[in-house]
């Protein structure tokens, strides 16, 4: 038990850090909010040579199998900087084929995003955002040695940038909800295929993604045909703690911002920062921040050690919703005018930080999550201890 | 980063459990209960003397397991062992309202400023919780701050002679020792003018009054945040001590008590005070039907539910990161304050939530009728707050989390004064 970092965690998210701030300027990450790809080639390529898209991959696909926690780390530091990188979609996307996919489907994909030589997305949402099986209603239908995939998905990161897409589908109808669903595979430009880039708050990558009667080869099924659904529940909650750490990092350098500022702005003869209800309004940011990285940092833990995580997950991005939210718009409180101006940089941070905050589950559908694992299976529950699993 | 528990901490965790099971029975809780009875009626009366057969053939056997003082050095009566199953330790006695915990006894300072003879002297003592200390520190007009103290020691060759008044002294009325802070120097700046004492209760000159608590008739039921029924004014009327009786060097009393404070503030003392009710309230719910009515069917409550549970996550992680701090022989810049803000408030928001759950049956105390689990929640309501008061309230650590953690300015004006 020691949930400080040890000093190779504090070296890996130190280079990150360094790296971002020598390459990662708020003028680029303005450029990219204006750009149809929305990142820049030639930092994504430095990015995968630094070892970020491997990093937790096996060593026999390129990666360096490091364990998520390290991947987390990263992500923080990519949320401090702002990097417009498609580096969380192509993540997610292939720890998901690294854990259900068949080793044809491993050598073509993986040591691609070793290499930054792919850029991968998945599509799960639909009309129904909420992260249950469901909601999915888009099909695909087996049709000679090809499936038939119809519908339409939502939400999807950086699908313009994608090479590939994992797509979860419906391939069985009478049966449970939680049954009944796949993952395939997809490459993004096949026919068929369109796209709608939609506006967000960031001012980043999100599509809604249009199937119409796109044919796939069988070897596109990832995983066994209507078992899909597990493996798309542990791709969704290592997106969404992922999400929860890239946020802290935006948050924290958000805090940071406003700290400094306070420390130098001058109101009444004093820097604002000496006054009590600045100080406190700070130090309740920086209990939030810390708090969420704590809770994120178990979940990640706890997925690193083959522990059930759900609950977890849910903790860490319940609380960095709401309290990530907060502290940016105190941080923007604390800025006065100057914080809203388009040409200062604070509301880089804010604007991405709300929106990751409606990403991945809110905190209702969270906080549903850890209640059903509390209250509706019996059992004493002690903090701290085992909560039951939960679906 | 682990948070883990190793394999030995485990099943440390484990004989505690069963020990726990099989030791701490109902006639221990019962002596432990009559024992707070007679000293709060009595005043005057002494630590030790109030231990029962049950209750000294207890503390006999978790001495014999080696679980007192487990992270103390073993030349000081400890175990010499880590931080964290101490922790364990003080946890699991904790939640059947036995605490065996060093956090506020003064051992922490004893440990970083005593001189050789009192660590040897006092620490086995205060680890077997023979010797007690009652924490002499606030004054009627020293509160949240401390530093304006007024109990005056003045030097008499090698002796101090002690006037003046202590308040909101806990455990005064069953101390055997009190931890004083007095002025030694009234010409100095009010931080380098201040001594820390350590003597007897029974010293001529010195008397007990009771204070009585909000949480007097009925007495709150253990594990409440602070139930405690009495509190004390302690009296010093030229009280005489010897120079030997002062813990750390002379007018540099403010550095070791502050010491000893961050080190008392953190721990799982405080941090089961804070989250207790959350599993209280996770349980209960599970079975709570008021006349057909289920309250764990209802969508507001399972969100409040879940919500405070991820605040209690978040204290009990604060806890270990207070721990790993002290565990790797580190200082606190601002987490120990940091950890005394968000744990005593959450305590107070889920207490207030709970009351809310259970309606009007959170308002019945304990003994009365149809009183849920002892009246827990009613007498918490009296209680939680307090944790946000005590040791340094939330407003004077965020002061701290502001100035050590952040850097953050003083006021100017602030600097005229000395």
């Amino acid at each position: 038990m020691d949930v400080l970092l040890t000093d190779e965690e504090k070296m890996v998210a130190t280079s990150a850090r360094e790296f971002l701030e020598g390459e990662c300027s708020t003028t680029l990450v303005r450029e990219m909010e204006e750009s149809p790809l929305g990142y820049p080639a030639q930092l994504w390529s430095k990015c995968a040579e630094m070892g970020w898209t491997g990093m937790c991959l096996p060593e026999a696909y390129g990666g360096q199998e490091l364990p998520l926690v390290y991947l987390g780390l990263v992500m923080q530091e990519v949320g401090r900087a702002l990097a417009p990188l498609p580096l969380h979609s192509t993540v997610v996307t292939s720890l998901a084929l690294s854990r259900a996919a068949s080793t044809e489907q491993k050598e073509q994909y993986l040591p691609a995003v070793s290499e930054g030589r792919a850029i991968l997305t998945w599509a799960f949402s639909e009309k129904d955002p909420r992260f249950k099986p469901e909601t999915v209603q888009t099909t695909a239908v087996l049709d000679g040695d090809h499936y038939v995939i119809q519908g339409s998905k939502l939400f999807v990161d950086f699908f313009a940038a994608s090479d590939f897409c994992l797509v979860a589908c419906r391939t069985a109808q009478a049966c449970a909800a939680n049954e009944g669903l796949s993952l395939f595979i997809v490459d993004s430009k096949s026919a068929g295929i369109s796209h709608v880039p939609l506006r967000t708050l960031a001012k980043d990558q999100q599509c809604e993604v249009i199937f119409n009667q796109v044919r796939v080869p069988k070897s596109c099924l990832v995983g066994k045909l209507n078992e899909g659904w597990p493996v798309m529940q542990e791709m969704l909650d290592v997106a969404t703690v992922l999400l929860c750490t890239q946020m802290l990092g935006a948050t924290r350098m958000d805090a940071e911002m406003a700290i400094e500022h306070a420390k130098f702005r001058e109101a009444f003869g004093q820097p604002i920062g000496a006054f009590q209800s600045i100080q406190h309004t700070c130090a309740d940011m920086i209990i939030s921040i810390d708090g969420g990285e704590l809770l994120a940092y178990e979940a990640l833990w706890k997925m690193d050690n083959g522990m059930p995580a759900a609950v977890e997950v849910s903790q860490a991005k319940a609380f960095c919703n709401e309290k990530c939210i907060a502290v940016v718009r105190n941080a923007q409180s604390i800025h006065g005018g100057i914080g809203f101006m388009m040409e200062f940089d604070l509301h880089l941070w804010y604007r991405r930080v709300t929106a990751w905050a409606m990403r991945l589950g809110t905190s209702f559908e969270h906080r549903e999550r850890i209640a059903h694992a509390l209250l509706d299976i019996p059992g004493h529950i002690v903090l701290g201890g085992p909560v039951p699993a939960t679906t | 980063m682990d948070f883990g528990f190793s394999p030995e901490q485990q099943q440390l965790r484990k004989d505690l459990i069963e020990f726990i099971r099989g030791n701490v029975t109902e006639q221990v809780i019962a002596e432990m209960d009559a024992a707070e009875d007679a000293m709060e009626s009595s005043g005057q009366s002494r630590h030790l003397g109030q231990r029962g057969p049950h209750v000294t053939a207890l503390f006999e056997k978790i001495a014999e397991r080696g679980w007192l003082g487990y992270s103390y050095p073993k030349e000081y009566g400890g175990q010499g062992g880590d931080r964290i199953s101490q922790n364990i330790i003080e946890e699991e006695f904790l939640r059947v309202g036995i605490n065996i915990s060093l956090a506020g006894s003064g051992a922490p300072a004893i440990m970083a400023a005593g001189t050789e003879e009192q660590k040897r002297y006092y620490l086995p003592k205060l680890i077997k919780m023979e010797y007690y200390f009652a924490l002499g520190f606030t004054e009627p007009h020293a509160g949240a701050d401390l530093a304006a103290l007024r109990c005056r020691a003045i030097r008499d060759g090698d002796h101090f002679v002690i006037n003046g008044q202590k308040m909101y002294t806990t455990s005064a009325h069953f101390a055997t020792h009190i931890y004083l802070m007095a002025r030694t120097d009234p010409d100095a700046s009010r931080h380098d003018g201040i001594s820390i004492f350590i003597f007897p209760m029974d010293t001529p000159g010195l008397t007990v009054r009771p204070l009585w608590t909000i949480q007097n008739n009925p007495r709150a039921p253990r594990g409440t945040c602070y139930g405690d029924a009495r509190s004390n004014e302690v009296f010093f009327e030229d009280v005489r001590v010897h120079e030997s009786t002062l813990l750390g060097k002379e007018n540099q009393g403010w550095r070791v008590g502050s010491m000893g404070l961050n080190l008392d503030r953190v721990g799982a003392s405080r941090y089961l005070r804070s989250v207790r009710r959350d599993e209280d309230i996770v349980n209960l719910l599970k079975t709570t039907d008021f006349g057909g009515y289920s309250p764990a069917s209802n969508t507001a409550i399972r969100d409040k539910v879940a919500e405070l549970w991820i605040e209690a996550q978040v204290c009990r992680l604060m806890t270990l990161r207070s721990m790993s701090i002290v565990e790797r022989g580190g200082q606190f810049s601002y987490e120990g304050s940091a950890e005394k803000v968000w744990s005593p408030e959450h305590g107070v928001r889920t207490t207030e939530a709970i009351t809310q759950m259970l309606g009007p049956y959170a308002q019945l105390l304990n003994g009365s009728p149809l009183a849920v689990e002892k009246g827990v929640f009613a007498h918490n309501t009296m209680g939680a707050f307090q944790s946000g008061i005590n040791h340094g309230s939330v407003q004077i650590m965020r002061d701290q989390v502001a100035k050590r953690g952040l850097e953050m300015p003083s006021l100017r004006r602030a600097q005229k004064s000395k």
